[in-house]
């Protein structure tokens, strides 16, 4: 693990340590990523509805603390189920760094949106936030 | 018929239905990691030795599946790990192997990126194992 990801809690939840070691490798694989890592201050939560488990990303331009659970001041949650929270993570990056909504994944993250299956609270005034995380998550 | 559980028998069936499967074989084109499962003893349950699933598997097929030693599982690329009782759960639809992961009652060892591009690849070869009659050695 590089010294970019560090956990909040001594014991990191399962869900915790995956997504801090996905980012992790994301970042260390893909210089665009690190980029956007290195640029990114944002709290973000994200809560999996359908185990009831969370976490809170604090990013600090260059670095990453991951909380188990909802914490304070979060400028965007992500709520959904599981599959969709991993969808996620798939969604192709296409020109100008904007999230690919128009494939199979795409579609299908956008069809959640719609019927109210996946949340992003705090979206409309962190459009950006939101495709700078998406980035940074994505594993395409 | 039902075959036993983790027997030479069940890795055969479990090999058919993974070559049998069209989402499969798209799903996971393009695959060429070794995987392996760790089922840990639960000598309470009559599962009195832990065993492994070595899975040879190459762009959408299973080139062979084979039950051994949990020790030649470890050497795989990607390893779960659970205990007996969990695996059943998994194979009987209990519990969904996605959301098991991010609770950590499943332990992914392994490149976190590659698995989660391989998300449905994954979630069609649990279904796999469930289309499989098992006789389970705790209900014997």
């Amino acid at each position: 693990m590089s010294e970019a990801v560090d956990y909040a809690d001594p014991e990191p939840s399962a869900f915790a340590s995956m997504l801090g070691g996905l980012i992790d490798a994301n970042i260390e694989n893909n210089p665009t990523k690190r980029k956007d890592f290195d640029e990114l201050a944002a709290r973000v939560g994200i809560w999996v509805t359908d185990i009831d488990e969370g976490v809170t990303l604090e990013f600090r331009r260059g670095s990453l603390l991951v909380h188990n659970g909802l914490k304070p001041k979060r400028d965007i949650t992500i709520r959904a189920e599981a599959e969709t929270v991993l969808n996620l993570s798939n969604l192709r990056i296409g020109l100008f760094g904007m999230p690919v909504y128009y494939d199979e994944v795409g579609r299908g993250v956008a069809a959640k949106l719609v019927q109210g299956k996946l949340h992003i609270d705090g979206m409309l005034g962190n459009i950006a936030t939101v495709n700078t995380v998406t980035r940074i998550f994505s594993v395409r | 018929m039902a075959v036993s559980a983790f027997s030479d028998e069940w890795a055969r069936q479990f090999k058919d239905e993974v070559n049998r499967s069209s989402t499969y074989k798209s799903a996971a084109k393009g695959w060429k990691w070794t995987v392996g499962l760790v089922v840990e003893a639960e000598p309470d349950k009559n599962f009195p030795e832990s065993k492994g699933v070595v899975m040879d598997l190459f762009d959408g097929s299973a080139r062979d599946i084979k039950v051994g030693a949990a020790a030649d599982a470890q050497k795989c690329d990607f390893v779960i790990t659970a205990p007996y009782t969990r695996w059943k759960q998994v194979a009987t639809k209990e519990l969904d192997a996605t959301k098991g992961i991010l609770q950590g009652k499943l332990k992914l060892k392994g490149d976190l990126p590659t698995i989660v591009r391989y998300t449905k690849a994954s979630q069609e070869m649990t279904e796999c194992t469930t289309r499989i009659p098992v006789e389970w050695p705790d209900e014997k």
